[in-house]
């Protein structure tokens, strides 16, 4: 048998007489395979459709990783990552709560002024009591308002660095990528929520029932504390019913537009009324329940909101919409109408199963054509995860920090911008962000030894000016006040300390303060990356076998002939030889530089 | 949303570390000056009419128009919206029927000396009530159509058929649909700092593009690396002109990215169309929606009249306009969350100091709604459109472009 790195080579060789000038020309099927459902036969099942498969169905993985599972058949690859066959999970740890949940904090006011409101009338507020004399009596209610607020967001970084490590260390990445999936399909964020543990409830729904039902899935969803916070479902009640709820489960969760008419809208808001939580827990409050009779998508009854799902999944339009969406994030962006009418096609045989359709789209013709393989552009969490796998990674790094390099390219966990999600695609990729993602592999490769942890230094300025200045023994008043601009000060400025009764400025320093104190801070560890070792474990003898070893491993469209031999150049003069013998112990920074010019180019985007 | 140059000291520090490092396609770390004259004098043989720029800001999420000009001196008003109903002595009087709401003095100050109108009942026939459906209209100017390109990107393909680099600038994390361009590739960066690429001296050579680029033909590698190109082409200007960006007036809070139009306006970027919003569905005001809005809007004000005034400062204020648009105003009777949901005709702003200030078109009526209680709208939102397409940026014909015949307003001043 071949090692790894000959195998390779082989491979490559082929590739280069047929393809040249382009090194490693992805395997894909014929042309012909494209819109196929059909399944692959055990004799077209290669290294690279297994790759293809982990890559899409996973977070992509290390050669060793993708050899195993050639090693199957492709029923069996497809039933080990849709059915977790073969797979145990119960290694993964469980969320480590920091602790920092107050009594007094639910239900938790819409906003600052709700609360100070809330406090004037009632003389207390988020279970503290106001002053009764003296200055700024609302100041401590405003200040518990801003712990909560820092609180609840950086422990949902915490939640979201867990989350993030199940997707690279989990045996079971579907799983994961599944979540990903209903995640930004049924999007809330922590803006609007503003509790992280609604957020790791939500999370665990998707992990447990993703690859299940989705008409279960959708009931679950919408009674989801977190979802009926986002969606304003808590307030939409008998005789005056909120319709954003009701528009976004058929606009964005079901149907999509067009399926439905406005009155659908407001006879469905009618039966949602009266949905509400308290605090975790999905309630139903009756006597704000509209139990009349309704008419919805053509049929008349006195439906509440399970109902209404359910005419919802008898709709055709809901099978295809959500075989579409899903086929979309899975397979490739452009699908056709015919070929989005057979996968829903295949969702309602199997009664809304969503397995049974992961497993025809993954075993099909057409996910092996072409037109699927290589085209997908990575996503900021499926670009960093990916990564991170295929370096070999035993844990997500705490420098870079993951939210904010995963932000900063377009994309945090429980952070997507509105109740649409993330459009993906091509919507990933700005001059800006392409540049930013070469910035995200430097960083990995190599830490910024000035780096600050956002969960300890606020990266606001205006904090860290109020923060400073207390400590420099001002009073209150002058240590908020807005540094100094010329010409006419804007209108909010001016309003800001209007308010006698409590500061906000202050108000936002001291809950920075007070959340920084509870809040578990995240680990802050570097990348352990031994490229050296990587490399040196395949025997290659010259440049040339490294970068294209390189190019193989961590690429699954490879760069432009140019672009090839540019890295060769260049590892040729970093090294000061080709001959890989001679450099073997100070091989370290050369090949991490190499591997930035890797991730530096647009085809790593690709997956 | 990240803030603009409120972050500074953060940027300092970044730009601290980054001494000794450099932009690729750049071979200094500063960028001389004369890159910005090269790039305009490029420019300049390519573009049709004068240097007139278009800044779009798009207040996303349904803005509820009737709370922000407020008609005070209609009953009908405060019988619809008896809870949230913006008492008459709040508002910010411009006459006797409109006030502005209360945190909005940069508009008050705008209009007030004659740089801003205001265009009543702005909306199209068959409104969609769904964010997404609608501001997809409102981005290509074809409501029901099916249209692919932006409005904004079929206009750059008009001004210059030859798409010069960084004729269309739009500040944000994603690109807008409506600067989506059949010819040019839009510049997109959403923070100035961070849009460059961090390179070590050594792999300066190694990361120039490369010279033969051959067809291709996967679609995604082809659109990445047109965009790598249009990255290269822009991102040392805008970065440097941030960097050099240094302005004493005051955008308030939000600052939304006007300020950074502003940097790439005073560092003579080539840019003729800008696109910005105040993102992330804002306006969708719901619930509890008067503290908030009032908040919203108070930013946003303050952001446009700030930009303006800089414009002064950096003189060029008679060759820039601002066009605020929202993809639909709400339902005019309030909902009983002490809200409003989506609703249809709304108001559009122009502001700028060649605007012939005042208010255009037909004041929609609050006791004629339609059958969904919403106001029944009296202007295509095209018409709008096309004035800015034929008013401002002179262009003569724009009936190709917005599919149709959309009379232009008279709004401004002859220069």
């Amino acid at each position: 048998m071949l090692r790894p790195f000959e195998a390779v080579f082989i491979a490559a060789a082929m590739a280069a007489a047929i393809h040249s000038p382009v090194a490693f020309a992805q395997t894909a099927g014929p042309a012909a395979w494209q819109n196929d459902l059909k399944p692959i036969a055990p004799a077209d099942w290669n290294y690279d459709f297994a790759a293809h498969l982990l890559e899409r169905a996973g977070f992509g993985g290390s050669p060793d990783e993708i050899q195993a599972l050639a090693r199957l058949t492709p029923a069996q690859a497809v039933a080990h990552l849709v059915r977790f066959e073969g797979t145990d999970a119960s290694q993964l740890a469980p969320f480590d709560h920091s602790g920092i949940r107050d009594p007094g904090l639910e239900p938790f006011p819409p906003s600052r002024p709700a609360v100070t409101d809330q406090a004037k009338k009632t003389g207390g507020a988020l279970g503290i009591q106001v002053k009764p004399e003296g200055s700024r009596r609302l100041q401590p209610v405003v200040n518990e308002f801003f712990y909560w607020l820092r609180a609840s967001a950086l422990e949902t970084n915490r939640v979201a660095y867990w989350w993030a490590n199940r997707m690279l260390t989990s045996p079971q990445p579907l799983r994961e990528k599944m979540a990903l999936f209903w995640h930004g399909h049924f999007a809330v964020n922590e803006a609007k929520v503003r509790d992280y543990r609604k957020l790791l409830d939500q999370l665990e729904l998707f992990e447990t029932q993703g690859t299940g039902n989705f008409r279960d899935l959708t009931v679950a969803v919408a009674q989801d504390p977190a979802m009926l916070t986002f969606l304003d479902a808590g307030v939409n009640v008998k005789g005056a019913a909120n319709e954003n709820f009701a528009r976004e489960i058929m606009e964005m969760f079901t149907m999509g537009v067009g399926h439905y008419t406005e009155t659908d809208i407001r006879e469905a808001a009618r039966a949602f009324t009266g949905w509400n939580y308290v605090d975790l827990k999905f309630v139903v409050n009756k006597d704000q329940h509209d139990d009349g009779e309704k008419t919805f998508l053509g049929r008349t009854g006195r439906f509440d909101g399970v109902n209404v799902i359910d005419i919802i999944m008898q709709q055709p339009a809901t099978a295809d919409y959500i075989a579409g969406k899903i086929y979309r994030f899975f397979a490739r962006e452009d699908l056709s109408p015919e070929l989005q009418k057979q996968l829903g096609a295949v969702l309602r045989q199997h009664d809304y199963q969503i397995a049974p359709l992961l497993e025809t789209i993954f075993l099909s013709r057409d996910f092996y054509s072409p037109a699927s393989v290589g085209t997908q552009i990575k996503g900021p969490v499926e670009l960093a995860v990916s990564t991170y796998r295929k370096l070999g990674l035993a844990s997500v790094p705490g420098v870079p920090d993951f939210n904010v390099a995963t932000g900063a390219l377009g994309q945090r966990l429980f952070g997507p911008p509105t109740v649409a999600g993330w459009a993906g695609g091509t919507s990933w990729i700005t001059p800006g962000l392409l540049l930013e993602r070469a910035n995200f592999g430097r960083d990995v490769l190599f830490p910024d030894i000035n780096f600050l942890p956002p969960d300890r230094y606020t990266a606001d300025p205006e904090v860290r000016r109020v923060a400073e200045r207390i400590r420099q023994g001002m009073d209150i008043s002058a240590a908020t006040k807005p540094d100094g601009k010329s010409g006419d000060l804007a209108e909010s400025n001016m309003a800001a300390d209007r308010d006698e009764d409590f500061n906000t400025r202050y108000g936002s320093f001291r809950g920075w303060q007070m959340a920084m104190e509870r809040v578990k801070p995240i680990p802050r560890d570097t990348a352990q990356i031994n490229l050296s070792r990587m490399v040196l474990d395949q025997h290659p003898t010259n440049t040339t076998q490294v970068v294209d070893y390189m190019i193989h491993r961590f690429m699954r469209v490879p760069p432009g002939a140019e672009a090839r031999e540019k890295m060769i150049a260049f590892l040729n003069k970093e090294l000061g030889t080709t001959d890989i013998s001679v450099a073997q112990t100070y091989l370290e920074d050369p090949l991490r530089l190499v591997l930035h010019l890797i991730m530096s180019q647009p085809e790593y985007q690709l997956g | 949303m990240k803030k603009c140059h409120f972050s500074f000291s953060e940027s300092n520090r970044r730009d601290l570390l980054r001494l000794g490092m450099y932009g690729i396609g750049v071979s200094a770390a500063a960028v001389p000056m004369p890159l910005f004259a090269q790039a305009a004098a490029a420019l300049t043989d390519q573009t049709k009419p004068g240097g007139k720029i278009l800044v779009v800001l798009e207040l996303s999420g349904g803005n509820d128009g009737l709370n922000t000009l407020v008609p005070y001196g209609d009953d009908a008003y405060y019988r619809l919206r008896p809870s949230i109903g913006i008492p008459r002595k709040e508002v910010r009087p411009i006459d006797d029927h409109f006030g502005f709401s209360r945190g909005m003095a940069g508009f008050e100050r705008l209009y007030k000396s004659g740089k801003l109108a205001i265009v009543h009942g702005c909306g199209y026939e068959n409104p969609s009530f769904s964010h997404f459906t609608s501001m997809a209209y409102w981005h290509t100017a074809a409501p029901n159509s099916g249209e692919q390109y932006g409005w904004v990107g079929r206009l750059a393909d008009e001004m210059a058929p030859e798409a010069p680099p960084n004729f269309i600038v739009n500040i944000d994390t994603r690109q807008s649909l409506a600067v989506r361009s059949r010819r040019h590739v839009p510049v997109v960066f959403d923070d100035p700092n961070k849009f460059s690429q961090e390179v070590f001296f050594d792999e300066r050579e190694a990361l120039k593009p490369s010279t033969n680029q051959q067809p291709l033909a996967n679609p995604s590698r082809r659109f990445l690396l047109e965009t790598a190109q249009s990255a290269r082409q822009a991102s040392a200007l805008v970065r440097e002109a941030w960097r050099k960006y240094h302005s004493p007036v005051d955008y308030g809070i939000a600052g939304l990215d006007l300020p950074k139009v502003a940097a790439l306006i005073e560092a003579g970027m080539p840019t003729r169309l800008y696109y910005t919003a105040y993102r992330n569905n804002a306006f969708d005001t719901h619930v509890f929606q008067n503290d908030t809005h009032k908040r919203l809007l108070t930013y946003a004000s303050d952001a446009v009249a700030a930009f303006l005034r800089d414009l002064e400062r950096i003189g060029r204020a008679d060759d820039v306009v601002v066009m605020v648009f929202s993809e639909f105003g709400r339902r005019v009777p309030e909902n009983v969350n002490l809200g409003t949901d989506h609703g249809a005709a709304n108001l559009m702003f122009v502001a700028g100091k060649n605007v012939k200030g005042g208010q255009y078109g037909t004041i929609p009526s609050l006791t004629k709604l339609d059958a969904g209680d919403n106001l029944v709208y009296t202007t295509d939102f095209r018409r709008v459109y096309a004035t800015m397409i034929a008013g401002w940026l002179g262009l003569k014909d724009t009936r190709e472009l917005l599919n149709g015949e959309f009379e232009p307003f008279d709004l401004f001043q002859r220069a």
